[in-house]
């Protein structure tokens, strides 16, 4: 595994953007860079020496947990990491209803008037993912495998014959 | 419920069981009960929500239930389900509970990791025990979760970040090569080790009925030999006074009586008794011409039919003295 610890000082940008985003402002973690620009957090007591030294001896395949990818200038929170940061997202939140809580959970993108770039969806007092806005539509970046794979519910009002890539 | 014939239990299964379970009643009681699915138990990821909050969401489409106070973590949903609804409902979607049978849970119980612990899970995918143990730790101290294969890995990992785990490293290697080589470099010894050990899963016939057809007593054989080396290369990586949980999912007295007393003839340790929320039965102290060490009946045996569960092995040890 490759990896790079994230300096104090870059963590410190980061937090600052993740604040503008999102509004987050504590992240109690240590930061790893790993491929694709995918920054992971570890809250254990191992040292970053130790951590060194473990990856020597054994053949380590990750670090704590994804939490964030870093892609033009959007830090774009992984999917788990939005409900374990829950309680400190404030910003850019699109709130959704029933209905199109039903197709995004499935993986569809939603029409939704909204402002533009990176959006975290509520329901329900919930925040259930996060998507790109082109003020239009909000594209589902829902992870493929945390999709649920049933039919629509009988009472939605988007049900219809069509499948899912037609809708 | 009707048997399926293809998933009867091979004679010499059956016989093996008669002998560890000699009262008539009590294997009919244990030949009924595993033609019957499973009960759904849940597990509340207490590192994203407190028991009382989950209960309060779920309580509005199932009914469920808190069997056990001093474990309020652990939930019953008593409610009929559909296949795979509690797989799609939106809180195991969003990490607040882990679909894991009750008797599985009964490992973690057992080794009681503490935040700020050094642990290591030698055996760890899919997860549910090491993100039992990550939610006991409060995402403190530091987990090593283990495994041999890629594919394994992968489900682990994905269950590891569907919690929120974030105190974990997992790895993939052999159990022995890793516990070697940290043994060689004198790399910090662990405080806690959970070797819930690859078994022949005698125990899980209610969710996995097709371990009937595939049961074989030679697997038996070459897993007892396997377990022997997994443990023997554990304690060398345990500290002095640390705890190492054996525990599997299987009755076979050859992966479980037999590697506790291989362990306690070998190595400075000694076993401690159980205090689980199941019913436990005592190891027996003897299978076959072999006999066993006495202490061997401090171990947990977990029967399915004592407790509507599967049926499960757990044991615990404690090194008196480093292994140099």
């Amino acid at each position: 595994m490759n990896y790079k610890f994230i300096k104090s000082s870059e963590k410190r940008k980061i937090l600052a953007g993740l604040e503008e985003q999102y509004g987050i402002t504590d992240l109690p973690y240590l930061l790893i860079e790993t491929g694709k620009k995918r920054l992971r957090a570890f809250s254990g007591s191992l040292s970053k020496e130790e951590i060194s030294d473990l990856a020597q001896l054994t053949n380590i395949e990750l670090i704590g947990m994804y939490l964030i990818s870093r892609k033009d200038n959007d830090l774009r929170l992984n999917f788990d990491a939005i409900s374990l940061l829950r309680n400190q997202i404030t910003k850019n939140i699109v709130g959704i209803n029933k209905d199109q809580f039903e197709l995004w959970i499935r993986g569809h993108d939603l029409e939704i008037e909204t402002q533009r770039g990176i959006v975290i969806i509520s329901f329900e007092n919930e925040l259930v993912g996060i998507g790109k806005s082109n003020a239009e539509k909000i594209f589902n970046y829902l992870p493929k495998e945390r999709r649920i794979k049933t039919a629509l519910p009988a009472d939605s009002q988007f049900r219809t014959n069509k499948t899912h890539e037609d809708l | 419920m009707t048997k399926n014939p293809r998933y009867q239990m091979k004679p010499l299964f059956e016989q093996r069981m008669q002998t560890l379970l000699p009262e008539k009643k009590d294997f009919d009681n244990f030949s009924k009960i595993i033609h019957q699915g499973p009960e759904n138990f849940i597990r509340c990821n207490t590192i994203k929500i407190s028991p009382e909050k989950l209960l309060e969401k779920l309580e509005s489409k199932w009914q469920v239930k808190q069997p056990f106070p001093k474990f309020p973590e652990i939930l019953l949903v008593t409610s009929d389900l559909k296949p795979g609804e509690l797989g799609n409902a939106l809180e195991h979607l969003l990490g607040y509970y882990y679909i894991q049978e009750i008797s599985s849970m009964m490992s973690v119980l057992a080794l009681d990791p503490q935040p700020d612990e050094f642990v290591l899970d030698i055996c760890a995918s899919p997860g549910s025990k090491t993100t039992q143990a990550a939610a006991k730790m409060q995402n403190k101290g530091t987990i090593i979760a283990n495994d041999l294969k890629l594919d394994r890995i992968k489900i682990l990992s994905t269950n590891l970040e569907r919690c929120g785990v974030t105190n974990t490293i997992t790895t993939r290697n052999d159990a022995i090569s890793l516990c070697s080589s940290l043994k060689k470099s004198n790399f910090r010894k662990f405080d806690r080790i959970l070797l819930d050990a690859p078994c022949s899963g005698e125990g899980t016939l209610r969710s996995s009925p097709k371990t009937l057809l595939m049961w074989n007593q030679k697997v038996i054989k070459k897993l007892s030999r396997q377990q022997k080396k997994f443990i023997a290369f554990a304690f060398k990586c345990l500290k002095e006074g640390g705890t190492l949980v054996y525990s599997t999912c299987t009755h076979a007295p050859e992966e479980n009586e037999e590697v506790v007393s291989f362990a306690l003839e070998n190595f400075p340790v000694k076993i401690e008794t159980l205090s689980l929320p199941l019913k436990c039965r005592e190891g027996i102290s003897q299978w076959k011409e072999k006999k066993f060490h006495k202490d061997v009946e401090k171990t947990c045996r977990i029967y399915p039919q004592d407790n509507n569960s599967e049926g499960f092995f757990v044991s615990k040890f404690k090194l008196v003295e480093e292994i140099a």
